[in-house]
């Protein structure tokens, strides 16, 4: 099956006066149609930076993507022109951004910004859901009609009484309800992908179950393609179906969930598991990485991870380790594995 | 053993303003009616989501905050009503560590001289002798002595973290509170540092209140963990009973919800309706306060009655119509 989303040695840059920051050094990344995938990794990572590759929002300059290429659904992505880029950004990508600035503005109510988000996507395409298609109707039939809809995407994402709720203003909804809120709105285009940057990280546990749930209950309902960003391994674990694990700029290691927590392999993916508290594990027994992520301006040589590797070889103090088969449907970015037979 | 710390009905209101005059309306009970026992050496965990009064209760213990009503006694002293110059020597054996790093250290003092600054206030050390206990301290906390002189910009969140704790331990603290000590770090530090927290618990018989909404982290961290629920708390007991055999609903819709990073682990998630935030903030119409998220088979009390935290077994308090005291359970 042809790939949703094709990701390919992805190289990003940022100009600073200290330096250049080299944030993506490599990034591979492919969903299918219907993946539930997780983007996991440590601050500064560049989780959200490879998801904002996608629909193009990285700010150009500083930042500079020197090497590699982003195809959706078969298209180049980095080669469209920026009013392409509208179009598709309003018609195929959902965004949930991990900035909540960029989110809901507290100046104006609900309804205008969910209705506002419809009708963007309405004017920016023809992909709107049946019903609507085929006729050419008044401002105001418009405006009746994404006020539909707005409701209509609050009780999909679960916001009861949302004939009367779109009136209020953000700071009458809790920090739960926000959150539905924005994915109502990053669904009004009714998307091929839904890219969520920590959708749940300022929530509390108990919320978190809730938009997890939702989330779930939507990639069957819609059968949306996710990606979701988070540093809770926990959240992969209840809620994806693929994970792949970034360390400083590149994916380094990318299997089913299960396979993950149970066989991992690389050595940095091991070393995080280890790193989480769980059940069982008596005092004492927690274990760090020791040192600390590297620095991307002068980013050690080789495998990025070295300087910290408890299996570092010369071999991974010069050359960057390709990612290659280590089982079914699952790779790694790490020379303790030999190449593809 | 007498205990540590001992909170005693603590009650810290804080003024709710409203109307066109912007007049005190009403109060909000941000701690209502908290007690609880803290032993030397142990660490206590205290577990409840935003906003319902956890780090309002480590304030009232540092009399950072000056409770509404009840007792703070620690030591077997009554520290509730101390006068201002008591207090230094209180904040001496009393320390908090807080969530932010960052925020929480002089941007424009060096770590040396942040480090060193509790010295100075409390015991007036200065010169050569101050800076050798500062190096000591970097060196517990696994600070190196080429940092002195720098700033605590040039540091990463962990390091952070670790400047911080070297400060608390200046004045040689006897109990710590820990207000979220790790959650703004990266698992693979916050593991380094939960590890050091151990590590200076045992070499100088520290005592902690832990402060966290992380259960997976005060699973790892503590002896015994009280649940708060909006000011109240709705159940204490040693941690192993809280995770294995938690009775009130709140805690085990809690401890349904921990996203466990193991895929095989088949849980019956409990979802709860609402949130903190959706629920009556204020009731004065009695009943529990848990009442309007509860998923539990309701009794009609639940609606009506407040429950009081009791004894249910040994060593276990809930505060749940569904679970009697344990003297009236064996009556029956
Ligand atoms: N405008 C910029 N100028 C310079 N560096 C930048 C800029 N924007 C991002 N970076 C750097 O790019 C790196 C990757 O950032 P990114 O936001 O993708 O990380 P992340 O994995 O999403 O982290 P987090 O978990 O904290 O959200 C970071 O080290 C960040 O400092
Ligand atoms: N100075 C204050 N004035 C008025 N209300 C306050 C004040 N300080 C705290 N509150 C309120 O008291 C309640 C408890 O706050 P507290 O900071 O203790 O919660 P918390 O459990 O530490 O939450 P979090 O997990 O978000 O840190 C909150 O609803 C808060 O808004
Ligand atoms: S009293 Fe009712 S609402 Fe409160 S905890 Fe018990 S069962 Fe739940
Ligand atoms: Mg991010
Ligand atoms: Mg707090």
């Amino acid at each position: 099956m042809a790939d949703l989303l094709n990701i390919d040695n992805l190289h990003l840059e940022f100009h600073t006066y200290d330096g250049v920051v080299k944030v993506l050094a490599g990034v591979d990344l492919k969903m299918q149609r219907g993946d539930v995938l997780g983007l996991v990794g440590e601050t500064g990572c560049g989780k959200s930076m490879t998801a904002l590759s996608v629909p193009r929002l990285i700010p150009m300059p500083p930042g500079k993507i020197t090497a590699g290429r982003v195809t959706f659904n078969g298209e180049d992505i980095l080669s469209k022109t920026e009013s392409e880029m509208e179009a598709f950004r309003a018609r195929h990508v959902g965004m949930i951004f991990q900035d909540p600035v960029t989110n809901l503005n507290p100046l104006f109510t609900i309804r205008e910004q969910l209705v506002d988000a419809v009708l963007y996507q309405r004017a920016q395409g023809q992909k709107v859901p049946g019903r609507w298609r085929g006729f050419l109707p008044s401002v105001r039939q418009m405006r009746k009609d994404a006020h539909d809809r707005a409701v209509e995407l609050m009780r999909l994402t679960g916001i009861p009484d949302g004939d009367k709720r779109i009136y209020d203003y953000p700071h009458q909804f809790s920090g739960g309800m926000r959150q539905r809120v924005l994915i109502a709105m990053a669904l009004a285009g009714d998307p091929d992908l839904l890219i969520a940057d920590e959708p749940t990280t300022a929530l509390d546990v108990t919320i978190q179950a809730q938009i997890l749930r939702l989330i779930r209950s939507l990639v069957k309902q819609l059968g949306l393609t996710v990606l979701l960003i988070t540093h809770n391994l926990g959240v992969v674990a209840r809620s994806c179906e693929r994970v792949a694990v970034m360390y400083s700029g590149r994916v380094i290691e990318e299997s089913p969930v299960r396979e993950l927590f149970k066989n991992p392999k690389h050595p940095y993916t091991r070393g995080l598991i280890a790193a989480v508290p769980q059940k069982d594990i008596s005092r004492g027994g927690l274990e760090g990485i020791p040192g600390m992520i590297p620095n991307l301006i002068d980013p050690p040589a080789g495998c990025r991870f070295h300087p910290r590797c408890p299996q570092v070889m010369d071999i991974c103090r010069s050359a960057v380790p390709p990612a290659v088969s280590v089982g079914a449907d699952h790779s790694a970015a790490c020379f303790l594995y030999p190449e593809d037979a | 053993m007498s205990p540590l710390l001992e909170v005693n009905n603590l009650q810290k209101h804080f003024p709710v303003r409203g109307g066109l005059l912007n007049r005190i309306v009403s109060d909000f009970r941000a701690v209502d009616d908290v007690s609880f026992a803290l032993r030397e050496g142990k660490t206590l965990g205290l577990v409840g989501e935003s906003g319902s009064g956890k780090t309002t209760i480590g304030k009232c213990i540092l009399r950072l905050l000056e409770p509404t009503a009840g007792q703070i006694l620690y030591d077997g002293a009554d520290i509730t009503h101390l006068k201002q110059r008591d207090l230094r020597r209180l904040r001496g054996e009393i320390q908090m560590i807080y969530q932010a790093p960052a925020a929480s250290l002089n941007g424009r003092m060096t770590v040396g001289g942040i480090i060193g600054e509790p010295l100075w206030i409390h015991e007036g050390l200065k010169g050569d002798v101050a800076r050798e206990r500062v190096l000591e301290l970097m060196n517990v906390v696994g600070l190196k002595e080429e940092h002195y002189y720098r700033y605590p910009h040039e540091f990463s969140g962990g390091q952070q973290q670790r400047i911080g704790i070297a400060r608390a331990l200046a004045v040689q603290p006897r109990l710590i509170v820990l207000d979220e000590p790790t959650s703004a770090l990266d698992v693979s530090v916050q593991a380094q540092i939960l590890n050091l927290l151990q590590d200076l618990q045992d070499q100088f018989d520290l005592t902690y209140l832990f402060i966290s909404h992380d259960l997976g982290v005060v699973r790892y961290m503590c002896d015994e963990v009280a649940l708060l629920y909006l000011g109240k708390i709705v159940e204490v007991a040693e941690t192993e009973v809280i995770f294995e055999a938690p009775k009130h609903p709140y805690t085990q819709a809690l401890i349904s919800a921990i996203p466990e990073p193991d895929p095989d682990m088949q849980r019956e998630e409990i979802i709860l309706r609402g949130e903190l935030s959706s629920s009556p903030l204020m009731h004065r119409g009695g009943g529990c306060p848990f009442a309007p998220r509860c998923h539990a088979e309701k009794l009609a009390t639940c609606e009506t009655v407040l429950p009081s935290l009791v004894e249910v077994e040994r060593q276990h308090q809930v505060a749940c119509h569904l679970h009697p005291p344990i003297s009236i359970a064996e009556v029956h």
